[in-house]
């Protein structure tokens, strides 16, 4: 309620000040969005200091506290003053509104053009500090009432993540689940000033890189696009990565020519190509219907040029599933 | 009201009439049908009738067996899957479960509720994973019934019960990973038509099985071997990616006369190093101690073994060795290929971050214990190859069960986390983790 409360205040102050982008009700409903999303229970990672964090962070920190019941964190009483977040976090908007216009004269995210456009590897995601961790949300069946457990946390030296935890292939019993157990780790979606949901835009690049250590479970990469459009809000394009175990990190190079697409967890009959050009998030989910505990220490993640792979799409249409896109 | 309605009314109160009149007859021991009956709108209404009043003077259902607890109350043809004593149920049973239900009800009632009972024994069985138990049960159904004759008929779910039960048995097929095959084909064929959803399923399930039949690069066969010393070949090899590597067994399990399990103070010790690693060991620097690091899990398709790993800390930066690039002495051919992605000076395919950087791995080991006797007795086995190991220390850093591997405290640039925090942390993932194994 607070948080409403906040968000609307904040954009009850925003209302009077001229800014480049849309008009209010247009505000208004991507702090709805914003609300709505944090809703759906995510289990927060564990090992996080939710105080003295200033502007999202301190939102995140503030809804994670309200809905993370099954961490056993100590209970730190941060110092908030609602005035003084709020001063923060406008500051910290315009300071990232101010970023990005600067920015869009040097380049693309702030790089200049020609070595965005030489770039042939791209380090996306890497794990050397605890704000790297904050870039991901860690997911298990315990929102439908399942008993897997799942934590992200940095590794040994900082120098990689962890994501630990046990699988349970219990079903819920809440008289609709079939089948349960999955953990998922995803990531946020990139957000510029205000909130506004960016993307990412991968369309030079080709193979997806991941430097990983399992223990030998498969998993899958989910790569999802923009979800705010309701017909896409349960698609995404998946692929497995299939770890070895063992001490030794192991390389895992998927093409994007690869990726199937599924709606609502279903695989669909009409297949088509991911198109790279505007990522939302990435996730990896662990489902295989072993019970037991599992981990996986990521690097990082990249994406890069392969220049020997070729391939556009892996998979074809099937006039026999399929016979209206082969009229 | 309508006919219609009111001829149905009248039906159920009739059925409810003589089903509390059949209450008190006795009479043969098998089960009755449910009370409404899974016909379609279809079948006629005198062929419902004469079906059903045959049944209703059966009594009802067998009181529940001892076994189950009195609270819980058994599904119709659940005794047939309970005639085998407890602890041999194998296929020959199940098959013969399946069978008695035909032979039973000529007419295949209530084969629905069967069929759901069944997929739901037959884990209890084993049998999960039998293509031919599958189709033995696509064969309950009554054939050529169900098969839509008429467009309309096509265009709306022609008995939709049937058709949600016959995708319900695809569906455990694709859960447990087995292929259908022709003969599956051609009983759905039988049963629902060419136009249907469990025939669509299939369709899908050839199509998407083919594609991702091979995409696993690190293959684990179906059935694992139930030797652990098998086992533990298996997986060292999974995990090892050099293929020069030589497996030594250092000690095979001493069985005992009655069980057959491994006597406790002689568990089978198996490891692993490749040719690389032992060059390695040999020029390792005798100060610097080596650490016997475990016991870390690895997963087996559903089967998880532990290993240990022999390694050595990261070397800091001054005492690293700068590898010497020796000068072409052959005019011939090059000695050294260094075949790169890059076509010339543009092309840069590295990443611009400083990859994990970890300490040497010398060698790993499976054991059938976790306790430092066992791995003392494999570092005396590895000494008989690696003699150089016989002066360096070793340090046992057991009794980790948490997921990670532990990186060299020391030669880096980052400054490590304080000690007593992480193994706070790792206490913590220790008794999540024995939890979760418990």
């Amino acid at each position: 309620m607070a948080l409403v409360l906040r968000f609307l205040n904040g954009a009850y102050i925003f209302r009077h000040c001229p800014k480049p982008y849309a008009s209010c009700p247009y505000l208004v409903t991507r702090f709805a969005d914003y609300c709505s999303s944090s809703l759906q229970n995510p289990v927060a990672a564990s090992g996080r200091t939710s105080s003295q964090r200033k502007s999202e962070g301190d939102l995140q920190g503030h809804h994670q506290r309200e809905v993370a019941l099954d961490i056993a964190s100590p209970e730190e009483k941060p110092e908030v003053s609602f005035d003084k977040a709020i001063k923060d976090e406008i500051k910290d908007h315009f300071r990232r509104l101010k970023d990005d216009i600067v920015n869009h004269w040097i380049g693309p995210e702030g790089r200049p053009l020609h070595e965005v456009l030489m770039e042939q590897a791209k380090v996306v995601w890497q794990f050397r500090g605890k704000e790297d961790l904050d870039k991901w949300v860690v997911t298990s069946d315990k929102s439908i009432g399942g008993r897997s457990e799942v934590f992200l946390k940095m590794g040994k030296n900082n120098q990689s993540a962890l994501l630990y935890g046990t699988l349970s292939s219990e079903v819920p019993k809440d008289g609709e689940s079939g089948r349960s157990g999955y953990c998922a780790m995803i990531s946020r979606i990139p957000r510029g000033p205000f909130e506004k949901k960016r993307a990412y835009d991968w369309s030079q690049f080709n193979t997806l890189y991941l430097r990983v250590r399992g223990d030998g479970r498969p998993w899958m990469v989910n790569i999802r696009e923009d979800t705010d459009i309701i017909q896409r809000k349960n698609q995404m394009y998946s692929y497995f990565m299939f770890t070895r175990g063992g001490p030794y990190w192991q390389e895992v190079k998927i093409p994007f020519s690869k990726f199937f697409f599924s709606n609502q967890g279903r695989i669909r009959d009409a297949q088509y190509q991911l198109l790279l050009d505007k990522i939302s998030s990435i996730g990896f989910t662990l489902a295989d219907k072993v019970d037991g505990p599992f981990f996986l220490e990521i690097d990082f993640i990249g994406v890069f040029t392969d220049p020997a792979h070729t391939e556009e799409f892996a998979y074809e249409n099937s006039p026999e599933l399929n016979p209206r896109l082969f009229k | 009201m309508s006919w219609a309605q009111a001829l149905l009314l009248a039906r159920g109160i009739s059925r409810g009439w003589r089903g509390i009149c059949g209450a008190t007859v006795m009479g043969s021991p098998f089960p009755q049908v449910p009370l409404q009956a899974p016909r379609g709108l279809h079948c006629s209404a005198a062929a419902t009738a004469a079906g059903s009043s045959d049944s209703w003077l059966a009594p009802p259902p067998p009181p529940s067996e001892p076994q189950k607890g009195p609270t819980k109350a058994l599904a119709f043809h659940e005794e047939l899957f309970q005639r085998a004593p407890e602890g041999t149920r194998d296929k020959a049973d199940f098959v013969r479960a399946v069978q008695n239900f035909g032979q039973q009800n000529v007419h295949k009632r209530g084969h629905v509720d069967f069929i759901y009972l069944a997929l739901r024994k037959m884990r209890e069985f084993g049998v999960e994973r039998d293509l031919a138990v599958y189709n033995l049960l696509l064969d309950v159904f009554p054939k050529e019934v169900f098969r839509p004759r008429s467009v309309f008929q096509r265009m709306f779910i022609h008995y939709p019960r049937q058709q949600e039960c016959g995708v319900a048995v695809l569906e455990q097929m694709e859960n447990h990973g087995v292929m259908p095959n022709k003969e599956t084909e051609f009983l759905l064929l039988q049963i629902f038509g060419r136009k249907s959803y469990p025939m669509l399923k299939f369709v899908r399930m050839k199509l998407w099985f083919s594609r991702f039949k091979n995409i696993n690069p690190f293959p684990v066969p179906r059935d694992l071997p139930r030797d652990p010393v098998d086992l533990a070949k298996l997986g060292l090899r999974h995990m090892e990616p050099n293929l020069n590597a030589t497996v030594t067994i250092y000690q095979m399990p001493s069985s005992t006369d009655s069980t057959g399990a491994a006597h406790p103070a002689e568990p089978h010790i198996v490891g692993i190093q490749t040719p690389d690693q032992q060059a390695a060991l040999a020029h390792h620097n005798p100060a610097r101690p080596v650490f016997v690091e475990g016991p870390f899990s690895l997963w087996l398709r559903n089967k998880c073994v532990y290993y240990h790993i022999l390694r050595a800390d990261l070397l800091p930066p001054e005492e690293r060795e700068v590898e010497e690039i020796p000068e072409e002495w052959n005019l011939y051919y090059p000695m050294q290929l260094h075949l790169d992605y890059g076509r010339s000076g543009w092309d840069d395919y590295e990443f611009d971050i400083h990859k994990v950087e970890e300490g040497p791995v010398f060698a790993m080991c499976m054991a059938g214990a976790h306790n430092q006797a066992t791995l003392a007795k494999w570092i005396q086995g590895l000494q008989e190859t690696n003699p150089a190991l016989a002066q360096i220390p070793v340090v046992f850093r057991l009794a980790r069960s948490s997921g990670e591997l532990l990186a060299p405290s020391s030669g880096l640039e980052e400054p490590p986390p304080p000690p007593p925090e992480g193994q706070e942390e790792e206490e913590d993932d220790q008794q999540r983790q024995h939890q979760g194994q418990s």
